[in-house]
């Protein structure tokens, strides 16, 4: 079998039990690999109404065909649970050489159940599986515990690791390694939940294409066009670019999107970071588009910066001194939380103090634009002191606890916070938002991208945008079954065409477009059915009720609301394009169209 | 700010100071041929779209062509800048007068015109370009004439020292570049390399112009123009160092006349954001007009005040 091993690793970590298991092709043909062959294996192996932090919920690491074959922006991996946040899907992608070694271990997936009896790590090397002690690097950061795990094992390994975040089971908290993250969703609570510290793979299996100087031939293109204008932006700012601009365009969601304009904007612009703050320029392993940006803390130490972050931890706290948000996205960093839900519950946290809803003696000093009363915040969630260990729950279960009308600042979906893309005025994001089978998520489809390219009006709803955010999932679900780079997308002419040919070449499958692009809506189907079978209400797939009660204060959006009628009326338009019944359930027809049984 | 037009500021007067030795160019600067007529006469039609009152101050015995101007000669030659601006202030009809060398060929009307728009509140508007106030482009209120007075009694022949004795109002860089992205504004000519230069660059511009004119078979009327400001974002706001530039357009000017425009005022830009026949946005760029629409089609006509943002086509984050 070339691209695939057409096996996964299980670990059972009460019963210390470890198997091989075979994947047959069907499988892999169906599902490809990382977020796609994660959900199926997800699907199979959670038992039905397991409680996220149980030892039975699977913990799964997939790899997928193209990672290690060379290709740029390839060498990534996903990771996939019952999410502590949402009860629904969780599925992260990180990257970088945990990834390459993930493939030369010789299996596609690691399935991990069950629950340590202290604090362990994972050894996959030289053939064999350790469980080996890790009470020693409790409370240790991931990059420390990265060291440590090496150390232990005088061995080059690469490691994936959650900080004390994830021990003490935040919500929100990551897998990181080398300083990229499995971020959204709480996969780093579930791995804390089993007592695993860390996983250190030394992989030695050769990678196998079918059609090697194919690949090659193909890598090379890629990669040229990886360097063209189209990436331009990721390679000479990254991601941080996006402030300055959403912030003129109306859609920076600023003090708990109360707003969309920031009036700090302009000193948090990836361009004054890039110009005052700027140190290097990184990237994942197999990558040309090196979109990491390094920036320099007050202190000398570096720190990466994603807009996202820069968001959350920034306008969303109504925080507009660049220091404060790299010292604060260092902090997230060191305790292994996910930025963007640690901003959105520290937004919510900050408007409770301002209307008087946390007892004075626990509010942290929170308010908006207080950079040290964030800074204190942060700590206090990962170690879960005081008012900390209710917003290590997240904003959803935070609101619940402090009752009254704070649900309706609870800028969530499904329990997942909201990411920095407003919907009010990306009306295309606001349905991709509402129907998103992991929450408020910006990466599992790519919905703002219609909005940002002029094909639609993205200040006003119409039943057109349905068709287009399920084109936006299914195609994401390919990339992220691959997996190529999203910020590579924009590098293909024809990209079923392409990516089918791609994946011919690696497998030796006689691969089409068509195929692809069914095996993405297969892929995201199947996010649904777990979900469906998990709990799901129509009633889920809904914004904040914020989002749709207040207009845009100010900017050029200013004005500009969603309402209820809006919403309802693009979800019906996005049911009806992926042929689901009017409630938002997958009908047995369709299951049987996609060959899912 | 209002678009630069006829008599824009009516309570304003403009001062050219002619007056100087050139000794590095050798010949009289004012009288120097540019765009087929003497630079000093090129000046003043230059700034009469902005101000109806000029005042030229020369030099005891200095030969001028004929000009629609109060001339006015210093009392004591070369008595440096500040002795120009006093004769010039003191002869001026308005409540403040935009002062300028007379061998500064590229003075941008829009700049002049914003810098004038700052007076109100203030003594003296200063622009701040590479580290140097540029005294001889400034504006200046008739309240300054007893301190400038004070400083030739005293021999203090530098014109910034006046700055610290008024209410001053410094024009950074940044805000200038708004209005003059290079800042040809100060570029002025002291040797016979300088006009070359000038010459050429002049050249350059009227050759876009003409060009422009041909395709769109409209005319482009320093009086009348569509102006449109353009925003930058990201890799074109880093690589042009500047926020934003106001563009002065043809009346059915089209989003491929601001492209090839801006390509003319910020050069770095071709190429690399502008694609290389100068009429629309490279692959990896997006236009968004007002805040409110993404337009994709270069065609569109622009309207006069349009915003016009450019920014990274991606918005992935």
């Amino acid at each position: 079998m070339h691209g695939f091993h057409g096996r996964l690793l299980h670990i059972d970590l009460t019963s210390r039990a470890i198997s091989l298991i075979a994947l047959e092709e069907s499988r892999l043909r169906s599902y490809l690999g990382g977020i796609g062959l994660g959900a199926s294996l997800l699907y199979e192996w959670t038992p039905r109404g397991v409680e996220p932090f149980a030892p039975d919920n699977p913990l799964i690491f997939a790899s997928a065909p193209l990672v290690g074959t060379g290709l740029t922006t390839t060498a990534k991996f996903a990771v996939l649970t019952k999410s502590p946040l949402t009860g629904f899907i969780a599925d992260s992608l990180s990257s970088s050489r945990f990834a390459l070694e993930l493939k030369r271990i010789g299996v596609d997936a690691i399935v991990l159940t069950g629950r340590a009896s202290s604090l362990v790590y994972i050894f996959v090397g030289h053939g064999k599986v350790e469980i080996r002690e890790a009470e020693r690097f409790r409370g240790r950061s991931a990059a420390a515990t990265d060291t440590l795990v090496q150390e232990d094992l005088g061995e080059p390994a690469r490691v994936a690791a959650i900080g004390l975040a994830g021990e003490n089971r935040v919500r929100f908290s990551t897998i990181s390694n080398e300083g990229r993250h499995a971020g959204r969703g709480g996969v780093g609570a579930v791995m804390g939940a089993k007592n695993l510290k860390a996983i250190a793979l030394l992989g030695e299996k050769d990678i196998s294409c079918a059609d090697p100087a194919g690949v090659e031939a193909v890598a090379e293109s890629l990669r040229r066009r990886s360097l063209g204008p189209l990436t331009e932006k990721y390679r000479s700012i990254g991601t941080v670019a996006n402030l300055s601009v959403f912030d003129r365009l109306g859609t920076l969601p600023t003090r708990n999107f109360r707003q969309s304009t920031f009036d700090g904007a302009e000193a948090v612009s990836g361009e004054a970071l890039t110009e005052n703050h700027f140190s290097r320029r990184h990237g994942c392993a197999s990558c040309t588009i090196l979109c990491e940006r390094l920036f320099k803390s007050a202190g000398g130490e570096e720190q990466r910066l994603e807009y996202e972050t820069l968001f959350a931890l920034g306008p969303l706290c109504g925080v507009d001194d660049p220091q404060t948000i790299i010292s604060a996205a260092a902090l997230c960093d060191e305790y292994g939380l996910d930025t963007i839900s640690t901003g959105g519950t520290l937004a919510w946290a900050m408007e409770c103090a301002e209307k008087g809803r946390l007892p004075a003696d626990k509010n942290l000093s929170l308010r908006f634009g207080d950079g040290a009363a964030l800074l204190a915040a942060i700590p206090a969630i990962a170690l879960r002191q005081d008012i900390g260990s209710v917003l290590a729950e997240g904003s959803r279960r935070a609101a619940a606890a402090i009752g009254g009308d704070s649900g309706y600042w609870a800028m969530h979906v499904k329990g997942l916070e909201m990411p920095g893309y407003e919907p009010r005025s990306l009306k295309t994001m606001a349905l991709g938002l509402a129907v998103s089978p992991r929450g408020a998520c910006h990466n599992r489809s790519g919905a703002y991208e219609a909005d940002f390219s002029g094909a639609v009006d993205r200040l006003h709803a119409d039943s057109g945008r349905g068709a287009l955010v399920a084109e936006s999932e299914d195609y994401t679900a390919v990339l992220d079954s691959l997996i190529v780079c999203k910020f590579l997308r924009k590098c293909f002419g024809d990209f079923y065409g392409e990516a089918a040919d791609l994946l011919a070449k690696v497998t030796g499958w006689n691969y089409t477009a068509a195929e692809l692009k069914r095996a993405g809506e297969r892929i995201h189907t199947i996010k649904k059915l777990f979900n469906v079978r998990e709990g799901w209400r129509p009633e889920d797939d809904w914004l904040p009720e914020r989002v749709l009660a207040e207009a845009l204060p100010n900017g050029v959006a200013e004005g500009v609301g969603l309402t209820a009628a809006e919403l309802s009326g693009m979800i019906r338009s996005y049911y009806r394009a992926r042929g689901w019944d009017d409630a938002g359930y997958v009908p047995e027809k369709k299951l049987i169209d996609l060959g899912i049984s | 700010m209002a678009a630069a037009g006829k008599d824009l500021f009516a309570n304003g007067s403009a001062v050219i100071l002619s007056g100087g030795k050139s000794s590095r160019m050798g010949t009289p600067k004012a009288l120097l041929r540019f765009d087929g007529e003497p630079l000093i006469v090129h000046l003043a039609r230059r700034l009469s779209t902005l101000f109806s009152d000029l005042v030229v101050v020369a030099a005891p015995g200095q030969d001028l062509p004929p000009l629609r101007a109060n001339i006015v000669r210093d009392e004591i030659a070369y008595q440096g800048p500040v002795g120009g601006i006093y004769y010039g202030l003191r002869a001026s009809a308005g409540e403040f007068s935009f002062v300028a060398s007379c061998d500064v060929p590229f003075l941008e009307p829009r700049l002049i015109a914003h810098l004038a728009s700052l007076i109100d509140g203030y003594d003296a508007v200063a622009p701040y370009w590479e580290n140097r106030f540029q005294p001889l482009c400034g504006i200046y209120r008739r309240t300054v004439l007893p301190h400038l007075k004070h400083q030739l009694d005293r021999g203090e022949l530098r014109p910034i020292h006046l700055y610290d004795k008024v209410r001053t109002r410094k024009v950074e860089e940044e805000e200038l570049r708004r209005f003059d992205p290079e800042g040809l504004s100060f570029f002025n000519m002291n040797s016979p390399a300088d006009y070359a230069l000038a010459q050429q660059k002049w050249d350059e511009r009227k050759r876009f112009e003409t060009e422009t004119e041909k395709e769109d078979g409209a005319s482009i009327s320093v009086s009348s123009p569509v102006s449109v400001t353009v925003e930058l974002f990201g890799v074109p706001r880093l690589i042009a160092k500047t926020k934003e530039v106001c563009l002065s357009l043809p009346e059915a000017a089209t989003l491929s006349d601001v492209f090839s425009a801006l390509a003319v005022r910020l050069p770095v830009l071709a190429g690399r954001v502008i694609d290389a026949q100068k009429s629309a946005l490279s692959s990896g760029y997006a236009c968004n007009v007002n805040g409110l629409s993404f337009v994709r089609n270069p065609s569109v006509r622009i309207n006069p005040g349009d915003r016009i943002f450019i920014l990274a086509a991606d918005a992935g984050g």
